[in-house]
């Protein structure tokens, strides 16, 4: 057993794995408020990247219409990341406005909102490679300033690295979900959210503002949407406008996987597939991008609610 | 005419051949069932002609075979469909709703990484120089068009005829289709199947249009845009994935002066044709045509 292999497979898949599930949790909190995938989610993943971005370079590439412009302020990299985040929820809210709010109104087919939330994502995706071009994106190499690029420490003999940049990313993706979990569990506006996914109706009737809280849960998914995009891009860099097309259906299929709608399920989701990942062997690692949806295909079959999902009722 | 058939011929043969596959996934939905599996079933089928097209083992078949070999490409990939509908169909086919298109969506993202790393499928370049056995894009309806009218009076006839009314019913309410004694499960995965299959047959006949196949053809974007193409131009008319490929093909087409903001145009059209197009054209033509006749029968 090669135990430095194994520690290192531990670390980066843990590290992958909460950004994943804080990226599912996105997809989580709408669909259990509205019972509707928003597909528009990969592409405020994308936008959240290119904010930060924007905020922390403040310069953009040779194509698209932000050719040679330069931001006259930037920021530091953690409060641009913030900001960004806090952008991306705005944009989580125009979703909303743009794709849903109006199918709701009509009382529509669900179907159509998922195809209408996709036409919001082309538009989100196509305007970022109007503004900035396809071409790929790097955060420069120094963007958490002084700390090490990474700490490597031996194992049985073995090195094993960690880079800083998968500690930020785990210690981040912690706080967020603790904090998450602390705000709808403990407190009175997260009953309140539990209580309008529980049953949207019976809220409304107990004075709840569901629209309110619909509101509210897109700003937080958009959000998470942004942090989680702006956190992988600054690991791997953005490799163009359609970087969150793949991201969004891994998001996908971690949420079925922990369980359509189940908050922790979207956390042991996320950490499954991380570590199903980084536990592939290497002579297969063209086989990477797979892992999540095998898994997702095969937690279907097996298990259609998901890990850690309720019983699937049928409606008589 | 000749110049407008030459300029638009590849616009024309690419809206039958996208409402191909919007009828490929008009199949499941004609029982309820919403399938997004039908990109990676036609890009699967793109890799048996362009595989039998141009691999070294085929050779000899093509010399024999002359244009024979088209046909034979078909049948290969009518098989594959089949074979593979049935495999995947019936465990995917316990699941519903939004779990049955998310399984099918990692069928197509699988079937993607798959053919991405396959040797005989090319890697990430794909297939070059597939035969092609016309010089003019329009030749190609010779392919398209005879395939569209089968498909079409194959679902006319689903939807009409004994036999196809239990998709009907299943659509409607599935319990209760199963209680009147309809077979269930057989008819969800008969549906599927003939979407399958007609979805690997248009991949089959779109290699040699496109001259080059390689994994972008299947991917979950093309899935959502064919789903866009039967529910804008109507999920309860057969015209509505023709209706709706036009329209989605067309316009982009048409908007190219547009160049870069096509696309984003083209993401408004999605949401405003879902917002104000609920039932599609076809459903709005309906009901436009049911408004009529009642405003002529009160004047008369």
């Amino acid at each position: 057993m090669d135990f430095a292999w194994l520690t290192q497979s531990l670390l980066n898949g843990l590290s992958i794995g909460s950004v994943y599930a804080v990226f599912a949790l996105g997809y989580t909190l709408v669909f259990s408020i509205l019972g509707i995938i928003n597909f528009a989610h990969g592409a405020v993943f994308t936008l959240g990247a290119y904010l930060t971005y924007a905020l922390t370079v403040g310069r953009f590439g040779i194509n698209g219409l932000l050719a040679g412009v330069s931001l006259p302020v930037t920021l530091p990299f953690f409060p641009a990341l913030l900001v960004g985040a806090l952008l991306s929820g705005l944009a989580g809210l125009a979703v909303e406005q743009l794709a849903f709010r109006p199918l709701r109104r009509r009382g529509a087919d669900p179907l159509l909102a998922l195809v209408s939330s996709l036409g919001v994502a082309l538009i989100v995706v196509n305007c970022i490679q109007y503004l900035v071009g396809a071409e790929i994106y790097s955060f420069p190499a120094n963007i958490f300033g002084d700390l090490p690029m990474a700490v490597i420490f031996s194992v049985g003999g073995r090195p094993v690295a960690v880079r800083t940049v998968q500690v930020i990313l785990f210690a981040a993706c912690l706080v967020m979900l603790a904090g998450l979990w602390w705000g709808i569990n403990r407190t009175r506006t997260g009953k309140a959210l539990l209580a309008t996914a529980e049953n949207a109706d019976t809220a409304r009737l107990l004075g709840i503002g569901v629209n309110h809280f619909i509101r509210g849960t897109f700003f937080l998914s958009g959000l998470l949407g942004g942090l989680s995009g702006t956190l992988i891009g600054a690991s791997f860099g953005l490799s163009g406008p359609y970087f969150g097309v793949a991201y969004g259906l891994k998001g996908l299929a971690v949420m079925v996987l922990g369980g359509l709608g189940s908050i922790p399920g979207a956390v042991v989701g996320g950490f499954v597939i991380g570590l199903g990942e980084a536990f592939l062997p290497a002579d297969m690692s063209s086989y990477k991008e797979a892992v999540a949806f095998v898994l997702l295909f095969a937690i279907l079959l097996i298990r259609p609610q998901g890990l850690l999902g309720g019983s699937l009722e049928q409606k008589v | 005419m000749s110049g407008l058939l030459e300029n638009y011929g590849f616009l024309i043969v690419t809206i039958v051949q996208q409402a191909l596959l919007g009828l490929s996934l008009y199949l499941p939905l004609m029982a309820g069932q919403l399938s997004l599996a039908s990109l990676g079933f036609y890009s699967l089928g793109g890799y048996v002609a362009a595989i039998m097209g141009t691999h070294a083992w085929f050779a000899p078949w093509r010399d024999g075979l002359g244009l024979l070999l088209y046909p034979v490409e078909w049948l290969a990939a009518l098989a594959l469909g089949v074979v593979l509908g049935v495999a995947v169909g019936y465990p995917a086919l316990r699941l519903r709703g939004i779990y049955l298109a998310l399984a099918t969506i990692a069928f197509v993202q699988v079937v993607g990484v798959a053919v991405l790393n396959l040797p005989i499928a090319g890697g990430a370049v794909g297939i070059f120089g597939i035969p092609q056995p016309f010089t003019t894009r329009l030749g190609y309806l010779w392919f398209f068009g005879p395939l569209f009218l089968f498909a079409m009076l194959l679902v006319h006839r689903l939807g009409t005829v004994g036999r196809g009314l239990p998709l009907l019913a299943i659509r409607e309410d599935e319990l209760a289709a199963g209680a009147m004694g309809v077979a269930t499960t057989r008819n969800k995965v008969t549906a599927f199947v003939l979407g399958c299959a007609l979805a690997t047959v248009t991949g089959a006949m779109s290699a040699p249009l496109l001259n080059t196949w390689n994994a972008r053809q299947g991917t979950f974007d093309a899935s959502v845009t064919c789903l866009a193409y039967v529910l804008i131009g109507g999920s309860r008319s057969i015209w509505g994935p023709l209706c709706g490929a036009a329209l989605l093909v067309g316009l982009p087409e048409l908007l190219r002066p547009l160049q870069d903001s096509r696309m984003i145009l083209n993401g408004l059209v999605l949401v405003i044709a879902c917002v104000y197009l609920p039932r599609g054209i076809m459903g709005a033509l309906a009901g436009l045509g049911k408004r009529l006749r009642a405003a002529r029968s009160e004047a008369a």
